[in-house]
């Protein structure tokens, strides 16, 4: 369900190969470009479809079997993804977004989980806090990560969007 | 934890681990000896269940991180292709424009 289909999967590496060749080729990086046109709002698609699926598992895992719950949680993260993604944003900028919403999820989810663990009654065995500490750290390293890679690309790519007056009539031009 | 036959009597034992070793401990007999086991038995029953529940949420808490992983990476790899594309390198860490020849 996750998953990303094959030949997505196979288009995405292929992208990474090109990207590494065109840090030092000219023909390689027209060529990277001509591909991100083509094939990149497809892959990313696709990518976005598979996050929000992702997402919305999580909400229900982190819901605790109340649909009330799983929805907010679920809206909370929707509306975090489309304030991070800013106004007009890029396909790309809508999947980084999305995924530091999703990644947000999961911390908060493995964060409950373990403080449910920890405050138990009958406690849990060191070694298995261990292991969800483990877990629940390298989930907020990605989440941080997440953010800084969305935070690269929106800085350097600039504002996707000039907004400007004319005639009384805000404008939004995309770039 | 065990009955131990000697003759005709059933005697129950606890065993406990003292500096590293196990030491065996006498209860007694009888009934008294049989609620002692029984209420052994209870917590070894819980305990094997909340370690089985443990290992559940933990085998779940995985699969739940790492089926997000793919997507991840791929997030990664095309927001590296479009700053590649759009002219920029990754300096000691950073990514800065390419100088124009």
């Amino acid at each position: 369900m996750l998953e990303l289909p094959e030949g997505i999967r196979e288009r995405i590496y292929e992208l990474q190969e090109l990207s590494d060749k065109a840090e030092d080729d000219q023909g390689a990086r027209q060529e990277l470009r001509r591909r991100l046109a083509q094939e990149a709002p497809e892959v990313v698609a696709r990518c976005s479809d598979s996050a929000r699926t992702y997402r919305r598992l999580l909400a229900k895992r982190s819901s605790g079997g109340s649909p009330l719950v799983q929805e907010a949680i679920s809206e909370r993260a929707r509306r975090m993804a489309l304030k991070l993604a800013g106004e007009n944003p890029t396909p790309l900028e809508v999947l980084l977004s999305e995924r530091v919403a999703s990644l947000w999820v999961l911390v908060e989810l493995q964060e409950a989980l373990l403080a449910a663990w920890y405050y138990k009654a009958e406690g849990a065995s060191p070694g298995f806090v261990l292991q969800m500490a483990r877990l629940q750290e390298s989930s907020n390293r990605r989440y941080l990560g997440a953010i800084k890679t969305l935070a690269q690309v929106q800085k350097l790519q600039g504002p996707s969007r000039v907004q400007a007056n004319i005639g009384g009539n805000q404008v939004n031009v995309s770039r | 934890m065990a009955w131990e036959r000697r003759g005709s009597n059933l005697y129950y034992y606890q065993s406990e681990r003292i500096n590293g070793r196990v030491r065996k401990k006498y209860v007694g007999t009888g009934e008294v000896a049989q609620a002692r086991a029984h209420a052994d038995k209870t917590i070894r029953r819980s305990r094997a269940t909340r370690s089985e529940r443990a290992r559940a949420e933990l085998v779940e808490a995985r699969t739940l991180a790492s089926a997000g992983e793919e997507l991840c990476e791929a997030a990664d790899i095309l927001a590296v292709a479009e700053l590649v594309a759009a002219g920029y390198h990754k300096h000691k860490g950073e990514w800065r424009m390419r100088r124009r020849a």
